[in-house]
């Protein structure tokens, strides 16, 4: 903030600024275990806006749905159908818990694109907690369907035997590449779109400076459209990409000889 | 109002609704097309680094552990890239294999 106050003369780019947890009560600007942030605020309002879909908008139970009730039965239809293509009829006991993740994430990202809103899934503390729960679970889910047969997954028996040590650690690092791409992926994406719509928004105020601004003020506002449509796009689909890689995992734990 | 002309309307409006509805079915696949092969790729890098990122975090954690500077940190990131290699190549396959899917259904459905 200072600084700003310093090069007020020339373009002010602090892009990533967006992004800084502070805590919303006291000024002392410490963030502990327990602080308040703007972060858990805006997770507050995802999981606000979800149960007001969910149990307010479908209160009525009609037959005939309200614009709300079928929003929250074309979201239901959506994911239901997605875990039953992609792991099958018995990956559907999962489907609360990845309905949960597809919901969260979809209102995390779309609140975030609300200006001057957080975008709770643009940090990787937010998006690995939820990649980590996946693969536990998966993990946990294979081990507790296939007993210790699990294990065959890293032990190639197609190999030569003195390979196949050196093949097990590089399938044990592969299954732990998964979490990883799969919470970069996401935090990546949202926080990616994000920095680039600041970038153009610094450059918009150019008109007030020079007449260089004449061009490049219409130009970056027609930028920032531009790039909140695709952010529009991205958010949705990335919400997707996380929930279906979650159904391909759960498929692996269940059937893991394919 | 007579019975025969109703079940003659019922007959053409069945027509016309399958006509519609083959004509709408293979739409919504050729669409996405753009955005999933884009998915693909931004999946497949991700997973690359990711590899190599883990390799990188256990040969330096081993290294500093046994005080072996670049060896295992080489031996690591090695691993991790094979690894990487490994996620990509698998998830190329499921993509192939959902295309190929795809393609024998399209014949099916064109029969």
């Amino acid at each position: 903030m200072s600084e700003a106050a310093h090069n007020s003369e020339g373009l002010v780019f602090h892009p990533m600024d967006q992004f800084i947890v502070r805590p919303l009560f006291g000024d002392d600007g410490v963030v502990g275990p327990l602080t308040f942030t703007n972060a858990a605020l805006w997770m507050l309002v995802a999981v606000l806006m979800a149960t007001l879909l969910f149990v307010v908008g479908t209160r009525g139970r009609s037959i005939v749905p309200t614009r709300v009730q079928s929003i929250a039965e074309l979201a239901y239809g959506f994911v239901h159908k997605m875990v039953e293509d992609v792991s099958g009829k018995d990956g559907l006991k999962f489907f609360p818990y990845i309905f949960t993740l597809f919901i969260f994430i979809v209102f995390s990202n779309f609140l975030g694109l609300i200006p001057g809103a957080f975008t709770s899934t643009s940090h990787i503390a937010v998006t690995a907690v939820l990649a980590v729960a996946v693969f536990l679970t998966v993990t946990i889910v294979g081990f507790v369907k296939n007993g210790a047969g699990f294990l065959g997954l890293f032990w190639v028996t197609s190999a030569p035997l003195p390979l196949r040590p050196i093949l097990a650690l590089i399938e044990i690092i592969s299954y732990f590449v998964r979490p990883v791409s799969h919470s970069i992926r996401l935090a990546g994406n949202m926080m990616a779109g994000h920095a680039v719509i600041k970038v153009f928004a610094a450059f918009a105020p150019l008109i007030l400076m020079s007449t260089i601004g004449l061009a490049v003020t219409p130009l970056s506002i027609l930028a920032i459209t531009a790039m909140y449509g695709l952010e529009i796009l991205v958010a949705f689909i990335q919400a997707y990409v996380f929930t279906i890689l979650t159904c391909v995992y759960l498929k692996d734990a269940l059937h893991p000889h394919h | 109002m007579s019975e025969p002309n109703d079940l003659e309307r019922l007959k053409a409006l069945d027509e016309r609704l399958a006509k519609l509805k083959k004509a709408n079915q293979p739409g919504p696949k050729v669409q996405q097309q753009g955005h999933e092969m884009a998915n693909v790729a931004w999946r497949m890098v991700t997973e690359l680094v990711a590899g190599l990122l883990i390799g990188f975090g256990i040969g330096y954690g081993l290294d500093v552990l046994f005080g072996t500077m670049p060896l295992f940190l080489v031996l690591f990131i090695l691993l991790g890239l094979a690894a990487g290699i490994r996620v990509m190549m698998r998830s190329a396959a499921e993509v192939q294999r959902q295309s190929q899917e795809a393609a024998t259904a399209a014949r099916n459905e064109g029969d």
